[in-house]
């Protein structure tokens, strides 16, 4: 079955200072998978979807996202930030953070209406969320504020979705839910992107995985790739430490 | 030069030096800001002691302000607790109010007190040597010379005996706290020595120019060293630097001695941001420069050590597939060449044996040790030299 | 003339009216864009902009001779820029940190211009009277033109405020992410950042230099404590910012000899005070009580919970037991033994309790909870 490419990724060189965190990452991410960037600390997994969504620039190489340049394509990709790069004690409620996710397809001074605010509701109430939709964020739990970025990203209506370590901090309940949302995603074409840390629950949550360390190491489906060998590639021999962690 | 003139120059020396070497402490502890706060919110501190001691010179005014300094310091500290404002906000409201009613105080009691804003903005220096300090009938010079003579020496003894608490506190809590010295204690401990700094130089030069004193010279010294003694020194230097040079352009074009001395201090701060040798701007720039070029070259060689398919290797594809502009692509292809890092057939690159070496040596290097900058391995190779 | 009297002249007094008005819409621009900046943790930006505007000010009176306002001001905004982009430049490029920066530019900038005006000052010329009005603020020497200047630098504030309402907010609360939705962060970012330094010059007449970042802060501070909503923060910092103004200029005006900007600051401080004591769902105050409560509350429960370990030890829950064997619980007090009552989770019977069905289950859930939250 030849699959189409949602995410094409060339020849990516990244540095930090002048210090390479990227290297020559080429990478090809088939439509309709549900796959995890896994790497150790510091080996470019936040900075290689950064990359790829533009907020970082690269030194070298080229994104296409369904053959297209990114710049294109950007209505097709949703992004979910790590949780703590925002201010929670933001005034601002729960509804009005999902809103945000309207706020790419209306572009510059237009105002989200009530299309926006059904879609809005709708993405809640598809996380959960529905009953908190007025609270101020600050008043919501680690699990909950990831509910509502997912929520975000899901009103963007887009293709393929790039996060950011959506499992950290939140409670079981939500990690389960959470995932839940992804699998369903998936089912629906889309193309689901994470970086995860938790090795443990690759084989069970995703299909397919990359592993990252500076280089890419290894990218595939996870039956074929996800064996000791690329662990060993990727963490170093002390891989088992890490997956205790 | 008269003995009035000398008197104020080495006055103004000595409140340099005095201010230099909180100062030091508080840019590396990224707490300059607090400086500026506490000189301007001593001023009710200032005014209060006065209305009791009736003399501006006075040990318990001094003992006062200094209070008041370190009451803004808990008080800033109070509301971040809170939580309700962010940090900077806190500073930012507390000094302001403190510093509004000072002013208040002094313009509700103007005819009891010596006190003007502009003074208190900006010092009276010029007027320190006519304040003469008496012991039994014999004048043993200036007040504001003994006042701060005396801060000083305290400063420098608790430098000397707390050095190493201090140098570990600065640049690891943790450590710190490990090794049994309370972060705590030397926090404060830091903020009364600056909070008695500031008071006893604010009669002679102002509440600005003991912020411009306290963080200028330390940020121009930081960088040229990251040495904390060297650090220390060189913001003494130019801290005295300034005093004397700020005195004569003040003497020269008849203005205030203080604006003068800051002045100098920004041209100073100014000549060490632009040409520092290694962090001045100047070199940033160039470097920056330097390295977008052996970066480019490094991810140039690591990509043709990755690919073995003669499209990927083709001097065109430089410009198509890595996305540099054809200028950026010339240059590192021939400083490759120049290298004899590639050899170029039929406009297929490849890697020379040399090129092999340095590029898997390069990987480990970037894999292997996180911290290690290209800088190291730069010495490995001796590519980049001529 | 006292306050009484400055209030009965407000409406007749065509100048109290030109400074009431000019210190009102001060208040009003500062205050909104004070919430931008106290978001956008750029608290102390104001202060070092606003000390380095100070050099501008005595440059343009130097090269013009002339004490029109607007050229002073065009001075001070000018000079408050390079102090900005010189910060952005320090902290970019070199490894000073923010703080070290704002310090060093407020510093110097703020002593070059007292050398200025210390120079000026000298000068045989009659005209130079009259700029330290700067350091401190003097709202009276606000004119009707000023007024007008104030009053359209806040229309067009206002006007891009609505224009762009949902780009401010989207990039004060998650700016990476903004990026990627495809708006082009720096022009928003720039827009923001001008409108601030526009502010605080503006204000330099007034306020002053020395103290013109509390009026930045101070409103903005205030109002976060009363809302949770971003467009009620700014509106009510604008009103905040205004009253302060009004107030500060009233009291001011009134006695001798006292400059505005120290007067405003300090009603502005009333507020933040306030606020910061009284706000309901923030403030000290209802957290102190409700800090307490909860305490009761679980003092409470604890008791709620020791009766119930008596209780499961009999068959029949309700089985009544003495008072005395409660003594024995540290929590426990007649208060809440009586709170427990009337709460029906307990029965009284002289001097023996029994536990109710409705409180047997109650503290069966408590107990589940507990240990639920513990996994």
């Amino acid at each position: 079955m030849e699959q189409k490419i949602a995410v094409k990724v060339d020849d990516l060189t990244v540095a930090y200072n002048y210090k390479p965190v990227l290297w020559d990452i080429d990478l090809e991410i088939p439509e309709s998978v549900l796959m995890a960037i896994v790497g150790p600390n510091g080996a470019g997994k936040s900075t290689l979807i950064k990359s790829i969504l533009g907020i970082l620039n690269p030194i070298a190489g080229s994104i296409s996202i369904y053959d297209k340049p990114y710049d294109k394509q950007r209505q097709l990709v949703a992004y979910v930030p790590q949780k703590g790069s925002v201010d929670w004690d933001f005034p601002t409620t729960a509804l009005d953070v999902v809103m945000m996710g309207t706020y790419g397809s209306l572009g510059w001074i237009k105002r989200p209406g009530q299309k926006q605010k059904k879609a809005a509701l709708e993405a809640l109430e598809k996380v959960g969320m529905l009953p908190f939709k007025n609270r101020q964020i600050s008043q919501l739990s680690g699990g909950q504020q990831q509910r509502i970025f997912l929520a975000r990203a899901l009103v963007q209506n887009a293709s393929i979705y790039f996060m950011d370590e959506p499992f950290q901090g939140v409670d079981a309940t939500t990690e389960i839910a959470i995932i839940n949302i992804l699998k369903e995603l998936r089912k629906a074409g889309k193309t689901v992107i994470v970086v995860h840390h938790d090795l443990q629950t690759v084989p069970e949550y995703f299909d397919w995985v990359t592993f990252l360390n500076v280089k890419k190491i290894a990218t595939g489906p996870v039956k074929d790739i996800f064996n000791d060998d690329n662990l060993t590639k990727t963490y170093g021999i002390n891989y088992k430490v890490s997956i205790q962690e | 030069m008269n003995s009035a003139q000398i008197e104020i120059q080495l006055i103004a020396s000595l409140v340099a030096v005095a201010c230099a070497i909180p100062g030091t402490f508080l840019v590396l502890r990224k707490m300059a800001m607090i400086s500026d706060a506490i000189s301007h919110s001593i001023l009710p501190g200032i005014v209060i002691g006065f209305f009791i001691t009736h003399d501006l010179n006075s040990p318990l005014l001094i003992v006062l302000a200094a209070l008041t300094g370190i009451i803004t310091v808990v008080l800033v500290e109070y509301i971040q607790k809170t939580g309700l404002v962010k940090e900077d906000t806190a500073i930012g409201l507390v000094f302001p109010a403190l510093f509004s009613i000072g002013v208040i105080m002094i313009a509700k009691n103007a005819n009891d007190v010596h006190l003007d804003v502009d003074a208190v903005l900006l010092g009276e220096l010029a007027f320190a040597p006519f304040d003469r300090l008496i012991i039994a009938g014999t004048d043993i010079g200036p007040k504001a010379l003994w006042i701060i003579g005396v801060i000083l020496l305290i400063t420098l003894t608790l430098l000397i005996a707390f050095f190493k608490e201090l140098k570990v506190s600065t640049f690891d809590k943790g450590l710190a706290t490990s090794l049994g010295f309370s972060p705590a204690i030397i926090h404060y401990g830091l903020m009364s020595v600056s909070s008695v700094t500031t008071v006893g130089a604010f009669d002679a030069v102002g509440a600005i120019l003991v912020v411009a004193l306290m963080i200028a010279p330390a940020a121009a010294a930081y960088l040229l060293t990251t040495n904390l003694k060297k650090m220390l020194v060189l913001s003494v230097v130019f801290g005295i630097f300034s005093a004397i040079l700020g005195y004569w352009v003040a003497h020269w074009l008849d203005a205030s001695i203080a604006g003068s001395i800051t002045t100098v201090l920004g041209l100073l701060f100014l000549a060490v941001y632009l040409f520092a040798p290694n962090k001045g701007i100047i070199a940033v720039l160039y470097r920056e420069k330097q390295q977008r070029t052996e970066v480019s070259l490094i991810t140039f060689l690591l990509h043709l050590k990755n690919h073995s398919e003669v499209e990927e290797r083709h001097v065109n594809h430089l410009r198509e597939h890595i996305n540099w502009q054809k200028v950026r692509a010339k240059k590192v292809l021939d400083l490759a060449l120049k290298n004899n890092m590639i050899h170029i057939d039929n406009n297929v690159v490849s890697l020379t044996e040399k090129g092999e070496t340095f590029t898997s040596k390069a990987i480990d290097y970037i894999i292997t040790n996180e911290d290690a900058q290209i800088e190291d391995m730069k010495d490995d190779f001796f590519l980049f030299r001529g | 003339m006292d306050l009484k009297e400055y209030f009965s002249l407000v409406f007749n007094d065509y100048t109290l009216r030109t400074i009431t008005l000019g210190t009102a819409i001060l208040g009003a621009v500062t205050g909104m864009l004070g919430s931008f900046a106290v978001l956008r943790k750029q608290s102390l930006l104001g202060d070092a902009i606003s000390h380095a505007a100070l050099p501008g000010i005595a440059i343009a009176f130097l090269i013009t001779g002339a004490k029109d306002t607007n050229i002073l001001l065009l001075g001070a905004l000018v000079s408050g820029l390079i102090g900005t982009f010189w910060i952005r430049g320090i902290v970019k490029k070199t490894h000073l940190k923010s703080d070290t920066a704002l310090g060093l530019i407020l510093s110097l900038f703020f002593g070059f211009g007292m050398l200025l005006l210390t120079f000026i000052q000298k000068q045989p010329n009659a005209n130079q009277a009259g700029l330290d009005k700067y350091l401190f603020g003097q709202a009276a020497t606000l004119v009707e033109s000023d007024v007008w200047l104030m009053a359209i630098v806040t229309g067009l504030c206002v006007l891009v405020l609505l224009l762009f309402w949902k780009e401010f907010k989207i990039l004060l609360f998650d700016a990476d992410y903004t990026k990627t939705l495809g708006f082009n962060t720096k022009t928003i970012d720039i827009l923001i950042t001008s409108f601030i330094v526009l502010a605080i010059v503006l204000g330099l007449q007034t306020v002053g230099v020395v103290l013109m970042s509390a009026m930045l802060l101070a409103p903005a501070a205030a109002a976060r404590q009363w809302t949770n909503s971003l467009a009620k923060m700014v509106f009510l910092a604008a009103i905040f910012g205004a009253f302060s103004g009004v107030f500060g200029t009233a009291v001011s005006a009134s006695q001798n000899n006292l400059s505005t900007g120290p007067v405003i600051v300090i009603v502005a401080a009333v507020f933040v005070v306030f606020s910061f004591i009284f706000s309901p769902s923030r403030g000290l105050l209802f957290k102190q009580i409700r800090f307490i409560k909860n305490r009761r509350d679980l003092k409470l429960h604890k008791t709620l919970a020791f009766m119930h370990q008596i209780a499961e030890t009999h068959e029949d829950i309700s089985h009544p037991h003495t008072i005395k064997i409660l003594n024995n619980f540290q929590g426990y007090t007649k208060g809440t033994l009586k709170k427990l009552v009337d709460k029906g989770f307990v029965q009284l019977q002289g001097n023996m309790w029994s536990m109710t069905e409705k409180g047997y289950s109650t503290a069966a859930n408590l107990y589940n909870q507990q240990t639920d939250s513990h996994e």
